[in-house]
């Protein structure tokens, strides 16, 4: 008992200390930038940092790092990958003991820890001058609210992945170039060959608000502050998901959950004919699919309007530094260093497959111009990379996004995955949101 | 069971005449108990009373922190996704447990019967499922139910017919069923196993001689006999029902549409207080469930003297 | 309920410590139709192990092409071992030995805190010991939740989330043990015996490491077993305490490996690897399964559920 009241007035201490801390950043933030003397002591003082990530190997980046600033000892940890991670942060930050320096946080999920200020403003590190740095669409997830809350690490432009030798046998040669010819194809998949075009998991709320987001909509909106835009039932939302319940109905693709077993089969055997999947899916589908080597094609979404090329955005991470950390210079040249250097960046492309935000490396021909094996030796990545620049400039998340998906799940999911009415099961996500919103004392418009 | 036991001792001890020098010893019994108890405060009492802090207060995401009263137990009662949760399983304490007691039961019986067998191997076998940990089960079980690789859809499909689907909406709860059932049959049976063992044989021999049959000594000898430890089986098995959390955690992951985020009570308040952000609603939940369990436990406790009052008369 | 166990209990106490001998009788001949249910229902428990075991030897094309309880084409299973120990740099064998700590540890240390508490509970009736009692049993029907929470609250305001003591402390506490405990000793040790010895001047402490413990040993062994398991299965615990991997114990670590194929972004599909690795796991728990059954048997016929 004793002990526990002691331990909880250390923590009222500590929190003290911290809150006093993030007081001084925030006038930082108003005073001029870092003094190069500033930089140059802080990276030559031996100083330890923490660092959560569950991108695979990224040691070989961190090691790179740690040659570059020998006084600089980085502990790399994975806590768990998406939902857990952000669980574990939260917890961590919420207790005020245990956080990390700089984590991966993906773009969706940087509004719900600007909302509890759990983020360092990078801006007076130096980081206001990297947006030309990184693609337009990519450097306007980071830079929100009159600040730079991270340094973009990887993205995911949508494209479509099929199968070419499927496709052929249901008599297209070429991708079908929009929607309409992607519904007409997906009949005669069906039809010659048994297979569905392609499946879209009805637990993956991330693919499908890509694909509002290639439609040009903003179903969501936060303005840093109070307000939240709630918008995920528009006609424009129901047009989407109304032309894939009609799909689904028809039976000419499937809804099976994604990442099972189940589905890792139906991928491997041509059960689906094909994937509509950012730029991490090709190595993704090397992996999962050896045996279908050399049966791949690349292209763009199908189109809504042919006469203009559009996509979203699925996935993707960037690095953030906390608020709390002790060592901010030190924090964000990490943040920076393996996000911005080209032996790092160029690294993260060719060996961990993270396909890249950073312009110097998109536009590297010993990037785009390799061809790959797995995929009749197309140019993948010369593919994605313009599709890159093809992707809605603005897109908004709620600070919330962790309750947005689990909400879609219980709504949208589970109509789409019993082919039932998943266009007024919107009504009841946009619902859900609503009332979530304004119980957390949020203003919606 | 908590409120029985505190008169069983105490008529003891008024039974038994005081002893010389009682006051002096009992004064140790303290020491005894104190390292247990001191660990038993921090480590329950006192999460315990934070908790029941925690579940008084409510957090906005905007405005902070205020207290609220009863406010978030008054909405845990109009919850759907709780009650929701709570009626699942009710369900799958009226379905299941009469399934993986009764087989605990007929196995306990048969194996010691000397009936069967091989039955030491038998026992073994049975048991072994228990020393499986419920991540490794479950995951297990989840490859075992695959609708179109897993061998009991193969199997299926080999016969002809369509393979039951074990993941989908319908069939999950079955199969969560069948998972905790191949789990603790074991476990349960030898606890009543070695209730049977402990009967004096004396008792039913005679019967035996007389010509009664198997069965007969069963239900009216040996089943009588060991009903505390079954009755002890029946309150471990509420509880653990009402406290499930690793099956629909990890079924989650291949089954994500069909489990809902309030699957189970208690899963609800892992989702609540973890991807809602909510510790303070969760926390009454918890509590709220808590009290559930409370009341079950001591419902199934009160009909279980009942009937056996009922059986003495 | 434990009232009406006493009840029985203190009819025929004395001869129900050690499970009787199993006399084979004349008459008492084997039924064919008995086997065959008692067999079928064996085979049920054993069969998914059998598919784990099986499934384990296949790399992960075969797995999902071949028939689940048969071999398939190729024999992979020393490239799947391979694959586990050779995972992040060996962290399976990491894993293990985790287990190893966190299990043993907390299972002797709480078996002995059990042992301690149920002998003063049962043996010497102080102001109070009914309603401490009654109180430790009440703690059996606390959700998890209702605790897990808090106590990562109040473990990481001490700074010791992340730390092997945030798994065993916690894990110290087994109010089921003090009750099986309480129960055993009450009918194990005579009264007679300990009078005696404070005749002969022991003290109560010394009287109890010398004497009564070793007539405590079957029901601590049971308690240690049950403990021993209880830690071993832990998921949710080490899952909300733990962040580095390198302090996982094998459950956590075996849901992680399995995750780490899905939510994209240079994920790798490790089916074989997991499914091996969870076999690998359940073998030592069931070889030491096979070996101490008997105690489980005879701490449980003693102590916590005879009539």
């Amino acid at each position: 008992m004793a002990l526990a009241g002691t331990a909880a007035a250390f923590s009222i201490i500590a929190t003290g200390c911290s809150a006093g801390d993030d007081g001084g950043t925030g006038e930082a933030s108003a005073s001029p930038e870092v003094a190069t003397d500033e930089f140059d002591e802080a990276m030559s003082t031996p100083t330890k940092l923490t660092f959560w990530t569950w991108v695979p190997d990224i040691e070989n980046q961190v090691a790179l790092f740690e040659e570059a600033y020998p006084e600089i000892d980085v502990t790399v940890e994975n806590v768990g990958q998406g939902l857990e991670h952000y669980q574990k942060l939260r917890s961590a930050i919420e207790s005020g003991e245990g956080a990390p320096d700089v984590a991966q946080i993906e773009y969706q999920y940087i509004p719900s820890f600007t909302l509890t200020e759990s983020l360092l403003d990078l801006t007076p590190y130096g980081a206001g001058e990297l947006g030309s740095d990184y693609v337009e669409w990519v450097w306007n997830q980071v830079a929100v609210n009159d600040g730079v809350w991270a340094i973009p690490q990887d993205t995911g432009p949508m494209g479509n992945l099929y199968r070419t030798d499927i496709l052929k046998e249901a008599g297209y040669d070429a991708p079908p170039a929009t929607y309409d010819e992607y519904a007409e194809a997906a009949k005669q998949v069906k039809e010659k060959t048994g297979s569905y075009i392609s499946n879209l998991a009805a637990n993956e709320p991330t693919q499908m608000v890509a694909l509002l987001w290639q439609a040009g909509l903003e179903p969501f909106g936060y303005d840093g502050a109070e307000t939240v835009t709630i918008d995920v039932n528009s006609d424009g939302a129901k047009d989407v998901v109304q032309y894939w319940q009609d799909l689904a109905q028809a039976d000419l693709v499937s809804t099976d959950a994604g990442w099972t077993d189940n589905w890792f089969q139906n991928i491997a055997n041509g059960n689906y004919a094909g994937w509509l999947v950012p730029a991490w899916g090709p190595i993704f589908l090397q992996g999962t699919a050896e045996a279908t080597s050399g049966k791949w094609g690349a292209a763009p979404l199908p189109q809504w309007d042919a006469s203009t090329e559009v996509s979203g955005n699925w996935g993707g991470s960037s690095d953030a530094v906390l608020a709390s950390t002790e060592n901010p210079i030190a924090a964000y040249e990490l943040a920076r260093w393996i996000n911005a250097e080209p032996e790092p960046t160029t690294m993260f492309a060719q060996e961990q497959f993270l396909f890249p935000a950073a312009l110097s490396v998109l536009e590297d021909p010993e990037f785009t111009d390799a061809g790959v094996e797995f995929f009749g030796g197309q140019q993948v990545n010369k593919i994605f990379a313009e599709i890159s620049a093809t992707v809605n400039p603005e897109f908004q998340w709620l600070p919330f996004m962790e309750f947005a998906y689990s909400s879609y799940n219980e709504t949208v999911g589970v109509a789409l995955e019993k082919k039932g009415d998943a266009v007024s099961a919107l009504d009841d996500w946009q619902q859900q949101l609503v009332d979530y919103a304004t119980e957390q004392g949020f203003t919606v418009q | 069971m908590a409120v029985t036991t505190v008169d069983a001792p105490a008529r003891r001890a008024a039974r038994s005449k005081p002893s010389r020098g009682k006051a002096r010893h009992s004064a140790v019994g303290y020491l005894f108990v104190l390292p247990f108890m001191v660990l038993f405060v921090a480590m329950v009492l006192v999460p315990l009373g934070y908790s029941a802090y925690l579940s008084l207060f409510e957090e906005k995401l905007i405005g902070g922190e205020a207290f609220v009263g009863l406010k978030n137990f008054a909405e845990a009662l109009m919850d759907e996704a709780f009650l929701g949760g709570v009626g699942r399983m009710a369900l799958f304490l009226v379905i299941q447990v009469p399934i993986m007691l009764g087989l605990a039961l007929f196995l306990a019986l048969a194996i010691d019967s000397g009936r069967t067998r091989a039955s030491r191997s038998a026992r073994l076998l049975a048991f072994m499922p228990y020393a499986v940990p419920g991540v490794v089960a479950t995951l297990m079980w989840g490859y075992l139910y695959g609708p179109d690789f897993g061998p009991i859809a193969q199997g299926f499909e080999a016969l002809g017919l369509t393979p039951p689907d074990m993941l989908g909406e319908s069939g999950i709860l079955g199969s969560m069923m069948n998972i905790v059932t191949w789990e603790y049959v074991g476990y349960n049976m030898i606890i009543m196993y070695a209730a049977l063992r402990s009967i004096p044989t004396e008792l039913y021999e005679a019967a035996a001689i007389d010509g009664a049959s198997q069965i007969r000594i069963a239900l009216s000898i040996k089943i009588p006999a060991i009903r505390p430890a079954i009755m002890l089986t029946v309150i471990f098995s509420v509880i653990g029902t009402f406290q499930l959390f690793n099956e629909p955690a990890l079924l989650d992951s291949i089954a994500p549409v069909v489990i809902t985020n309030g699957f189970t009570p208690n899963f609800y308040a892992y989702n609540v207080a973890f991807v809602n952000q909510d510790v303070n609603y969760a926390a009454a939940i918890a509590f709220l469930l808590g009290l559930v369990i409370a009341v079950m436990s001591y419902v199934v406790q009160l009909s279980s003297q009942r009937a056996e009052r009922k059986v003495r008369r | 309920m434990t009232a009406t166990m006493n009840a029985g209990a203190a009819s025929s106490a004395a001869g129900l410590h050690k499970p009787r001998p199993r006399r084979h009788r004349r008459g008492r001949e084997r039924s064919t139709a008995l086997s065959v249910i008692v067999w079928a229902l064996a085979l049920y428990f054993l069969l998914p192990l059998v598919w784990l075991a099986i499934a384990s030897t296949k790399d992960t094309s075969d797995l999902f092409s071949t028939f689940g309880f048969w071999f398939g084409d190729s024999f992979a299973l020393w490239d799947n071992i391979q694959g586990v120990f050779g995972y992040k740099d060996g962290i399976f064998g990491r894993w293990a030995l985790n287990t190893l700590l966190y299990a043993g540890v907390s299972a002797v240390g709480a078996s002995f805190l059990a042992t301690l508490a149920g002998y003063g509970f049962a043996k010497y009736g102080f102001r109070g010991s009914n309603l401490m009692f009654s109180i430790v049993l009440g703690a059996i029907m606390i959700p998890l939740t209702a605790l897990a929470l808090p106590t990562y609250l109040l473990f990481s305001s001490a700074g010791l989330t992340n730390t092997v003591w945030a798994i065993i402390v916690p894990s110290l506490v087994s109010p089921f043990g003090v009750f099986l405990m309480r129960v055993y000793s009450a009918d194990a040790v005579p009264d007679s015996l300990i009078e005696a010895a404070r005749v002969d001047g022991a003290g109560e402490f010394r009287t109890f490491f010398t004497v009564a413990f070793r007539l405590l040993v079957p029901g601590f062994i049971t308690v240690l077993l049950f403990a021993l398991v209880a830690t071993w299965n832990n998921y949710f615990l080490p899952l909300i305490m733990l962040n580095s991997s390198d302090l996982y114990p094998l459950t956590v670590g075996l849901a992680q490996m399995q995750s780490a194929g899905t939510s994209g972004g240079g994920g790798e599909v490790l089916f074989s690897t997991v499914i091996t690795g969870s076999f690998i796991s359940i073998v030592p728990l069931i070889v030491a399964f096979l070996f101490l059954q008997r105690y489980w048997q005879s701490g449980l016929s003693a102590g916590s559920v005879k009539g």
